[in-house]
């Protein structure tokens, strides 16, 4: 038994398919990790990523639906991930709601409400088409898996070099920083510290809505309630699997993607493991790296407390 | 003569029904440092917020150069030439020395511009430092220059600094006052220094304004001044300055106190004293982030001798007050209380052994606000902790004993003398002074083997102080082994019979009160004596 299943493991690590499933997948959570990350710098645990990404999925169904066009339809998911953030921001860093229960909320709200104008509207959708970069998807094994794949995807590319340079080398990036430690120091040095956090969570609404978009046209092709299934809770614990640095983030999102995948193509080459317990692989794999990691990070100091003005 | 560079008319502030400042005035001259001296609460540092924007007045003008002006935001102060060192809340750990300096500005980020600028600053006033270190590595001194320098960045005209000595070493501090002494010649800028500390005002400043609950009691030129008369003005009655010295760190003088002052019947520990109820050995802890905070500290207190624990904030005073809460777990060393070795970190351990603590932050852990006062008295009642069953009382129920515990409370409010409307009023409706007597009240009625007291005196007034301070002696008169924990180093040397000095996580230094050297304290202190061993 445990011979056929590492002859299976082998059949999986050798098939091109596994590394080009597991890109993809990874590429989805890599879109909501990035923007994550930003808002998580800046203090906020936006758990809303999650209805954002599925807003941003269903709304990407429904922009290509009206327009024919993938780009269109990536374009309206990205405003609608952002409508999320916006109401995340508004009500965290506004009203100084808890911002948990405000995602919980937000989540929950998304959910229903894809669902029934997904039952009612319909939407016609598909798949954008393959691009293959010329020359790099020759490189045997990873080249069909990182250029050899419809063209949204190639989109996280620019974007995670640029969310880099934002923070770490812009002004707009040191406030957010700064913000995420120590919003008093922040205040006091004439920085809008909830304004920061604010734009922060806009961010990662929109990289979440745009993360839902890929994933409906650009792996899915058609809506359905579980499109997003907690891949959202799964790229932040990407973020903090990584330390709260972009890199480690990223690494995470590899990870996850590739026991995600991992779990698909272990039935498809014909190893008989229960597919439902597998499916829970990515979930157990978060659990452990938690348990491992928690206490060896450094998070933001000041990670889920709101700021009030003249408070400590 | 020229108008002042600030100018403060008439200003009142309110909060709820506290009134912080109450028609004041106040003006800051050119090439002058101007104390403004008080205590605790008495209003100087919301004088100095609404000055940089931080408080909006509710009434009252402010006058910068003869114009009059309205100050919002710190941007807006900053655009006037206002600066302020902050003491707490201002630097971002993480952040590097530049990245912090030019936080808050609105130009383009310019790495090598900025590191530029922080070395000119730092070149002009003297001020050394990297302007790469990431402050989360630097000392508290650094950290102040830190400070200092990104004030200075924008070349203000007025700079404020509030309480800037709290944190340094007493070399550390006459440093600054050398900084501020050359801005005020140099550059004709005009400073304030917010202190509660009299010896500091008055040797490093021109002017002084004293201010006692929210209004300006007494103006003098700093050469008029001495300390009995600032004292007598400061808390508005004549005190001893030997008791006032804890509260207003007058350390000028004291040293006749303790010499004139022979170690009360029985206070004193004897060379072949009874054996310490409190000894700590080699303890090692490290933080959640992995730096050490704990770095083999060895210590011992004896019953009915109070050990001052002296030394300059962040080095460990925190660490060594949870691992006797029973709130920090060792990765080496013993703790021993009597006969017992609690496990250190298990909650409850140490409390089951013996070991009362009133924290330094009473309203963090010292406290809880929102309940009764009879509720904070009998919160953790100490012979049930004892037993070890945390959850059963002493006659074994699980239910509360409602009017037993009633009460308890009531005959310790009588005891410890704290003014409440009753025991049922909350917490937050007591003065901080009494919500300490509550604390003290609780910890002391257990009849413990060991107090911990740290920063037992932050935040109060003369009168709390006096008395908190003899609570102490009473405890350790009584067999006590009193363990004080304090960055007030006058606190420290009016009440121990031993003081040790703790530096980076251990004891690098102890004498006995007979044979005091405040000289070579200050040394231990700031760590020259491990540079000069090592």
């Amino acid at each position: 038994m445990a011979g056929d299943f590492f002859f299976a493991v082998g059949d999986v690590l050798s098939s091109e398919t596994t590394y080009s499933s597991g890109w993809r997948l990874a590429v989805a959570l890599g879109f909501v990790a990035v923007g994550e990350w930003i808002a998580e710098r800046a203090g906020t645990i936006n758990i809303s990523v999650e209805g954002a990404m599925l807003a941003g999925a269903f709304a990407a169904a429904m922009g290509y639906d009206a327009s024919g066009s993938v780009a269109v339809g990536l374009l309206i998911g990205a405003a609608a991930g952002l409508l999320v953030g916006a109401v995340q921001a508004h009500f965290s860093h506004n009203l100084t709601a808890n911002q948990f229960v405000v995602g919980l909320t937000l989540n929950i709200l998304v959910l229903g409400l894809a669902s029934f104008l997904n039952s009612s509207l319909k939407p016609e959708t598909a798949t954008a088409h393959v691009f293959e970069v010329p020359g790099l998807v020759e490189i045997p094994l990873l080249g069909p898996a990182l250029f050899g794949q419809p063209w949204p995807l190639y989109l996280l590319y620019p974007l995670v070099p640029l969310a880099w340079w934002l923070v770490y080398r812009t002004r707009w990036g040191l406030e957010v920083r700064a913000v995420g430690e120590n919003p008093q120091a922040a205040d006091v040095s004439s920085i809008d510290v909830n304004a920061r956090r604010r734009q922060a969570v806009y961010i990662a609404g929109i990289t979440s809505g745009l993360g839902g978009g890929y994933l409906l046209l650009g792996q899915v092709g058609w809506f359905e309630d579980a499109i997003v299934g907690g891949q959202g809770f799964i790229a932040i614990a990407a973020v903090i699997f990584g330390g709260w640095t972009l890199r480690g983030a990223m690494l995470g999102c590899l990870l996850f993607g590739s026991a995600n995948s991992f779990r698909l193509s272990l039935p498809a080459v014909g190893h008989p493991l229960n597919s439902e317990l597998l499916s829970s692989l990515p979930f157990v794999l978060t659990i452990c790296v938690m348990a491992l990691f928690a206490h060896r990070t450094r998070e933001p100091q000041s990670l889920a407390r709101p700021f009030i003005r003249g408070l400590r | 003569m020229t108008s002042p560079a600030a100018e403060l008319r008439g200003i009142t502030k309110r909060f709820g029904a506290v009134v912080a400042c109450d028609n004041v005035d106040l003006a800051l001259q050119r090439g002058e440092i101007h104390g403004i001296l008080g205590e605790n609460g008495a209003g100087k540092s919301t004088l100095m917020k609404v000055l940089i924007g931080l408080v909006l007045p509710d009434a009252g003008a402010i006058r910068i150069d003869g114009e009059q002006r309205r100050i919002r935001d710190p941007a807006e102060a900053a655009e006037l030439g206002i600066g302020m060192v902050h003491q707490h809340f201002s630097l971002v750990e993480p952040l590097t020395v530049w990245e912090n300096v030019i936080l808050g500005e609105r130009t383009r980020l310019d790495a090598a511009a900025a590191r530029r600028r922080v070395g000119e600053i730092s070149e002009r006033y003297g001020l050394a430092i990297d302007p790469d270190e990431r402050i989360s590595d630097l000392s508290a001194g650094l950290r102040q220059r830190v400070e200092i320098i990104k004030c200075l960045r924008r070349d203000p005209a007025i700079v404020i600094l509030d309480e800037p000595t709290s944190v340094l070493t007493p070399g550390e501090s006459e440093q600054l006052f050398e900084v501020l002494r050359l801005v005020v010649e140099r550059e004709n800028k005009a400073v304030a220094l917010v202190s509660h500390k009299l010896d500091e005002v008055l040797a490093a400043t021109d002017r002084i304004t004293i201010m006692r609950a929210g209004a300006v009691v007494d103006r003098r030129e700093t050469g008029d001044a001495d300390a009995p008369g600032l004292a007598r003005a400061m808390v508005g009655r004549p005190v001893s300055l030997r008791s006032a010295g804890a509260a207003l760190g007058h350390i000028e003088g004291l040293e006749d106190g303790v010499a004139a002052s022979e170690p009360e019947a029985g206070n004193g520990p004897e060379a072949t004293g009874p054996p310490p109820v409190l000894s700590i050995r080699d303890a090692r802890a490290r933080g959640r982030d992995r730096r050490t905070l704990l770095d083999g500290l060895s210590l011992d207190v004896r019953p009915g001798e109070i050990v001052g624990v002296a030394g300059v904030e962040g080095n460990g005073q925190a660490a060594l007050s949870d691992l006797l809460s029973s709130l920090l777990p060792l990765e080496g060393g013993t703790v021993r209380v009597r006969d017992e070795r609690p496990l250190p970190g298990r909650p409850g351990a140490m409390a089951a052994a013996g070991v009362a603590v009133v924290p330094a932050d009473r309203h963090e852990s010292g406290c809880v606000l929102d309940m009764t006062v009879a509720e904070n008295l009998t919160l953790v009642s100490p012979p049930r902790a004892r037993t070890g069953r945390a959850l059963l009382d002493s006659a074994g129920r699980a239910i509360l004993d409602r009017t037993g515990r009633r009460a308890h409370a009531e005959r310790l409010i009588e005891q410890f003398g704290i003014q409440t409307p009753g025991a049922d009023a909350p917490m937050w409706s007591l003065s901080g002074g009494n919500q300490q007597r509550v604390v003290l009240a609780r910890e002391l009625s257990g009849d413990p083997a060991v107090l911990v007291a740290a920063q037992p005196t932050r935040g109060l007034d003369v009168g709390a102080i006096e008395y908190v301070s003899e609570r102490l002696r009473e405890a350790a008169a009584d067999g006590v082994a009193v363990l004080l924990i304090s960055t007030e180093l006058e606190e420290v040397l009016d009440l121990a019979d031993r003081i040790v000095v703790i530096f980076r996580g251990r004891i690098v230094g102890e004498m006995d009160r007979a044979d005091l050297d405040v000289e070579r304290l200050g040394l231990l202190m700031s760590g020259a004596q491990e540079a000069a061993a090592s």
